[in-house]
């Protein structure tokens, strides 16, 4: 379709539908006013309530986004040292020629091994870095890259021990149906978690619906939806729901029924809480010792949660982005196995995704993949819950940076040489940004395609400019729900010199000498995305229409539950498990054998934790949440940063001793880096721990003194028994600047 | 006829997307110039702790006292709806007449970009979108649905007729022309 036949024209401004592609939990209906080919105001989805899709304040800053004076116009060639950010302007020809060349050189001399995509945050079918770039240099031969996403492993890890299935979440609509709803470590207000998901969230507490948040932060959400906030340490939370189930089980209020009929293992959990496997009793009261929540109030908790039905049981990703994180969210679904909350309205069956099988991310389409040489004659890894089998031939996602400084020598698949990033900004996005720093530095020859000179940029020798999502048609999808779909539209023509990640890699093809690498129009592969989707094939009729109006809302007759049919079917529609049914006790993580990966989930202290001996050096717990004045490091505009200026939060306790008044600029640091910030002196937080939101800009001084603020400088590049970046699991100490 | 806003302090997750939507309507740049700004509040100690977001565009009051304090008349009010409008071209501007009209504002409405002899500007209610059946943008743009704007009548048949939040005092001498859902520290 030509832009002219997807949007309307009124006095000169032609309205065009459309909505990003940032990596992000919604994604939001937006009408993007167009006037002598430039974007001149924003406006939101214009759907009746309930159907409409309201954007949150990011997407309302877009503008900043794409017309921000550093966007990147034109190719450039690194002049000055890595880091340093000194570019000078080449064509796209020499771009692309230099990179045909380096690549080639780096095959011929080390292998296709030693040639590494990194991926990034740009969620679209067609342009996603991981789709054309990956398909056309398996075509080169083959190309080591990385394994996981920094989010969400853990609980992709539990889920799938627990339940076999993604597909955990219920739409949300489902919360007016619950009695009561714990939030426990979620804070929707900020990490969108599904468009209206906050809204839904209000309708229930204002439909009487009770809510409790348990978490280190009195955050945005708590505040507006909690009756209760229950304040916990970091890294604790399994310890409190261990407790939790102890207090079921000795007072007799669990479901055992539900329990005889559609779990395995739960004998074995019992064994451990009551401490006849270890000697020790998961009482409240041991509990309380760990994560500082008093004894009386997980007591309080337990029965009120095991004896309201349906009550839904809300746990996230963020904590379990730490050391031992697994285990959060496989407790927390144990826990919904003992109160019978499985499978049913108004219940959850926790799990942290929060997924629901319609509009997912995890099934868009996209440029068919080619099977990578570099990956073939690697082990089978379908359904493993092995870790280790994962990291063969790939590079565990928080350790792109150790791979490529410690190579095979270090136990890596390959001996890196030249890394493409594609949209991501993994130095400031992974864990250790300095070691990051030390690591692209010792790289051959680094490309970015990238809208910014991003603090990963920095380190490039060539920089490729891209187009914003306002600048090419696309379909994407939000993490983990819809039940919507949503179209990127084109309203206005590339700034600049810049190029779709599509078309680059067209371009790059040809001077490969692939000729046959595409064999069709952008406009033929949405087509086809659409229609051979099984569920927007399904779905979606009228594909003109689909693109015409941005978003195709599915109408759902009753919620969408997770295992509805497992619960109420189960002899025909069991989980999918080896067992067939929930796995409180997994064989296949039996199997492994690893006292830090046990079958049955358990709270399992961990390196940086309060029981470190470190914590007399570096006393403070650090937490890295979602952003809200930026998409991750995406969306780094004014607007957004005079909503919320970037400061850590750190409560009143630790900052008086330390002299620290709220604004003063402080310093956090531990062995890994040091960073300088503005304190927000504040009594929503848990004493011991400081919180700053990730994804602020690395701006390192002379000292080494990071006067960006990019938490990542004091996050470990360390990954969880099930594959979680452990982002969340950090010890820090802090001093006014 | 008088137009004003509802604003459910109890939904408002002080997110800041009206004050972003705002902007981007009325393509403000960045700085101290906001429209609409929304206001925090934080009592107690942990753990015992009461959060509220109080937003403040302009209240576009019954009695506005800007009026009078401004030296050259360039502030009104419209007959037609009440919307308190500004000529900007009248204005003298932030230094000329030391923002008369901002300390007269009970509620620090008038705003002044950042730059010296900057006219003052404000909230007018999206008077472009009213012709456009469209309210406010900061009304449209609110993901938890907590604000409303129309005539004030209507808004207190709507929603009650509260004039109190945390955060805000009724001016009995300007009569702001709002209506508001309160948020209520919980009883512990």
């Amino acid at each position: 379709m030509s832009s002219e036949e997807m949007s309307t024209t009124s006095q000169g401004t032609k309205i065009v539908r459309t909505t990003t592609a940032f990596d992000c939990g919604g994604r939001c209906p937006l009408r993007l006013h167009v006037k002598d080919g430039r974007i001149i105001r924003i406006e939101g989805d214009d759907a009746p309530e309930p159907e409409q899709l309201r954007a949150c304040l990011r997407c309302r800053a877009y503008r900043q986004e794409i017309y921000n004076p550093n966007r990147l116009m034109y190719p450039l060639r690194r002049t000055g040292a890595k880091g340093e950010g000194k570019f000078e302007r080449i064509s796209w020809d020499e771009a692309l020629e230099t990179i045909a060349s380096e690549l080639k050189r780096v095959k011929d001399t080390y292998g296709n091994s030693s040639i590494f995509l990194i991926g990034g945050g740009y969620l679209g079918a067609l342009h996603s870095g991981m789709r054309a770039t990956a398909k056309l240099l398996s075509m080169f031969g083959g190309y080591t890259t990385s394994y996981g996403n920094v989010s969400s492993e853990g609980s992709v890890w539990a889920v799938m021990a627990q339940y076999g299935s993604v597909m955990v979440g219920h739409s949300r609509e489902d919360f007016l149906n619950s009695k009561l709803i714990i939030m426990w470590g979620w804070d929707p207000a900020r990490m969108i978690s599904g468009t209206n998901t906050m809204y839904d969230l209000i309708k229930a507490k204002e439909a009487g619906v009770r809510i409790i948040s348990i978490g280190p932060r009195y955050h945005d959400s708590a505040a507006t939806l909690a009756e209760q906030w229950i304040p916990i340490r970091p890294g604790t939370d399994t310890a409190m729901m261990v407790s939790m189930a102890y207090v079921m089980i000795k007072e007799g209020l669990h479901n055992q029924e539900f329990l005889d009929k559609y779990t395995i293992g739960f004998d074995k959990f019992r064994d451990y809480v009551l401490g006849i496997e270890d000697g020790v009793e998961k009482t409240p009261a041991w509990a309380e010792e760990i994560t500082g929540v008093p004894a009386s109030a997980i007591e309080r908790l337990a029965r009120e949660y095991a004896t309201t039905k349906p009550a839904s049981l809300m746990d996230c990703q963020g904590p379990a982005r730490s050391a031992m994180g697994e285990q959060y969210n496989r407790c927390a679904m144990t826990l919904t196995a003992m109160t019978g909350n499985v499978g049913r309205r108004g219940g959850s069956a926790a799990g942290g995704l929060m997924g629901i099988p319609i509009g997912h991310m995890f099934r868009s389409s996209g440029i068919p993949g080619m099977r990578n040489p570099v990956e073939a004659g690697g082990p089978s890894i379908r359904g493993t819950l092995d870790l280790g089998l994962r990291l063969v031939r790939r590079v565990h996602i928080n350790k792109i940076f150790d791979a490529i400084l410690e190579g095979k020598t270090g136990g890596y698949p390959a001996d890196i040489k030249l890394a493409w990033c594609v949209g991501g900004n993994p130095l400031n996005q992974l864990g250790n940004t300095n070691k990051a720093a030390r690591a692209l530095k010792d790289l051959e020859f680094l490309i970015v395609s990238e809208l910014f000179v991003t603090p990963t940029a920095r380190f490039a020798d060539i920089v490729l400019p891209v187009t914003s999502a306002a600048e090419r048609n696309d379909l994407t999808r939000p993490w983990p729900s819809g039940p919507y779909f949503t179209v990127v539209n084109k309203a206005i023509e590339p700034l600049g010199e810049c190029k779709s990640d599509f078309d680059i890699a067209c371009e790059l093809a040809e001077k490969l000498g692939f000729a046959d690498f595409n064999t069709r129009s952008e406009e033929e592969w949405l087509r086809s995305f659409v229609e051979e989707n099984p569920e927007t094939g399904e779905q979606i009729k009228d594909y003109d229409k689909f693109r015409r109006e941005g978003v195709h809302r599915v109408k759902l007759a009753e919620p969408i539950v997770a295992f509805k049919e497992e619960i109420e079917n189960p002899e025909d529609k069991p989980f999918q498990t080896p067992s067939g049914k929930i796995e409180i006790f997994s064989q296949r993580a039996a199997e492994l054998n690893n006292p830090l990966c046990p079958p049955i989930p358990k709270y399992i202290s961990t390196w940086e934790d309060r029981n470190d001996p470190l914590i007399k050096k570096y006393p403070l717990q650090l937490l890295s949440p979602h952003p809200k004045n930026r998409v991750h490091s995406h969306m780094n505009v004014d607007w957004l940063r005079e909503v919320e200026p970037h400061r850590a939060w750190i409560n009143s306790v630790d900052a008086e001793p330390r002299g620290i008044k709220d604004g003063d600029e402080i310093y956090v640091f531990n062995d890994r880096g040091k960073l300088a910030i503005n304190a927000w002196v504040t009594e929503r937080i848990v004493p011991g721990v400081i919180c700053i939101f990730e994804g602020a800009w690395y701006n390192p001084d002379e000292e080494g003194i990071d006067r960006g603020g990019c938490v990542n400088v004091l996050t470990n590049d360390a990954y969880s028994e099930g594959g979680a970046a452990a982002l969340n699991t950090a010890l820090v100490q802090v001093s006014k600047a | 006829m008088q137009i004003g806003f509802y604003f459910d302090q109890t939904r408002c997750t002080g997110c800041g997307a009206c004050q972003v939507a705002c902007k981007d309507w009325h393509d403000l740049p960045a700085g101290p110039e906001n429209w609409m700004r929304v206001l925090y509040s934080e009592k107690g100690k942990f753990p015992d702790v009461f959060v509220s977001y109080m937003v403040a565009p302009c209240y576009h009051c019954l009695n506005p006292v800007c009026i009078p304090a401004c030296p050259v008349h360039a502030i009104s009010k419209r007959a037609e709806d009440g919307i308190v409008v500004v000529d900007v071209e009248a204005c003298l501007g932030n230094e000329e007449c030391d923002v008369k009209c901002l300390k007269a504002c009970p509620y620090n409405t008038p705003q002044f970009g950042p730059e010296p002899g900057a006219k003052m500007r404000k909230c007018n209610l999206c008077l472009d979108r009213w012709s456009d059946n469209k309210l406010p943008v900061c009304v449209e743009a609110c993901p938890t649905r907590a604000l409303d704007a129309g005539p004030l009548d209507e808004l207190k048949v709507k929603y009650g007729d509260i004039q109190e939040a945390e955060g805000f005092v009724y001016s009995n001498r300007t009569k702001p022309s709002v209506v508001l859902k309160p948020k209520r520290p919980k009883a512990s």
